[in-house]
């Protein structure tokens, strides 16, 4: 076996080992072992050594750490639990915050408030949303998470304007710039 | 297996700080996966290289105790992947730095209690 193939079976065992990981998590580690394995062929080749030697140390390499590689995915699937219960309270608290200002203008004024109805949507529209750009910030790459996120906010913008709701306008303006700022943030990164 | 104590260096974290700082004192700030690999093997006379998992997870586990920080290289050689870049911190460093002063104790052996000398 050539150290190229070798190297590509130990970049496909990084690829499962880091499967449903964070995406920045999972992209880290698959660099840097690519980096690792490039400059190993490389360091070993200058050195002389011959190309069956070169794949037997990368192989050894690979099964030598495969205990490693399992309680690193452990501790890291065990992270992305926490992140996930930690997104479901933010996102709870913040659609709780925002539907504090309608509820107390309900309860003080005089029956021109939301009915329950408008604020089962509400909830659902911003808890929804919040949600996506959750995982859109997780998955910075899914084209998909961030179209469906300014699909929501032009859909708020139309309905808005319709039907004579700033709030809602206002609502799909900060979703636009939120979907923006995540898409340059990945831009950057990259 | 027993669990470690928190905060407690396993012996290749050790290794890699020692290797990182001694690094540092010839002039290498920064020091990537392979190449602290490759060093901590010459300095063992070792004929293996540490496996990938091991020598990751040590990294990712020392960038989170604070002892190291990394970073992605900016300007890559065509045709290479970008490495990651470690460099230690001064908690690293000072880390390191006892390690290698326990280490030099041990290598002296122990420190006799009672004077040598006649009376």
């Amino acid at each position: 076996m050539t150290p190229e193939r070798m190297a590509a079976l130990v970049a496909r065992w990084v690829r499962f080992y880091t499967r449903e990981l964070p995406a920045p998590i999972a992209e880290r580690r698959a660099g840097e072992v690519a980096a690792d394995l490039h400059d190993h062929v490389a360091h070993e080749r200058a050195a002389g050594t011959g190309d069956r030697r070169i794949a037997l140390g990368i192989g050894s390499r690979m099964l030598r750490g495969l205990a490693a590689d399992a309680t690193w995915r452990g501790r890291n699937l065990d992270r992305k639990d926490t992140m996930t219960r930690r997104s479901i309270v933010r996102v709870a608290l913040v659609t709780g915050l925002i539907l504090l200002l309608p509820l107390v203008t309900t309860l003080t004024s005089d029956g021109e408030g939301w009915s329950v109805a408008d604020f089962v949507f509400a909830a659902v529209l911003l808890g929804g949303t919040g949600l996506l750009l959750e995982l859109a910030a997780r998955k910075p790459r899914s084209i998909a998470l961030r179209a469906g996120a300014g699909a929501i906010a032009v859909a708020a913008i139309a309905l808005g304007e319709a039907d004579d709701a700033p709030g809602l306008v206002l609502f799909g303006l900060l979703l636009i710039i939120g979907t923006l700022v995540l898409t340059i943030r990945t831009a950057a990164s990259r | 297996m027993p669990r470690r104590k928190p905060g407690t260096l396993l012996t290749l974290e050790t290794e890699i700080l020692e290797m990182a700082l001694a690094m540092r004192r010839s002039g290498h700030a920064s020091f990537h996966g392979f190449g602290i690999a490759h060093a901590m093997r010459e300095q063992s006379a070792s004929r293996r290289l540490t496996a990938h998992g091991t020598l990751y997870k040590a990294l990712g586990r020392l960038e989170e105790f604070g002892m190291l920080t990394s970073r992605w290289e900016d300007a890559p050689e065509p045709g290479r992947p970008r490495r990651r870049l470690y460099e230690l911190t001064g908690q690293g460093v000072r880390a390191a730095e006892q390690a290698l002063a326990g280490r030099e104790r041990t290598a002296a052996g122990p420190v006799p209690r009672i004077s040598s000398e006649p009376a």
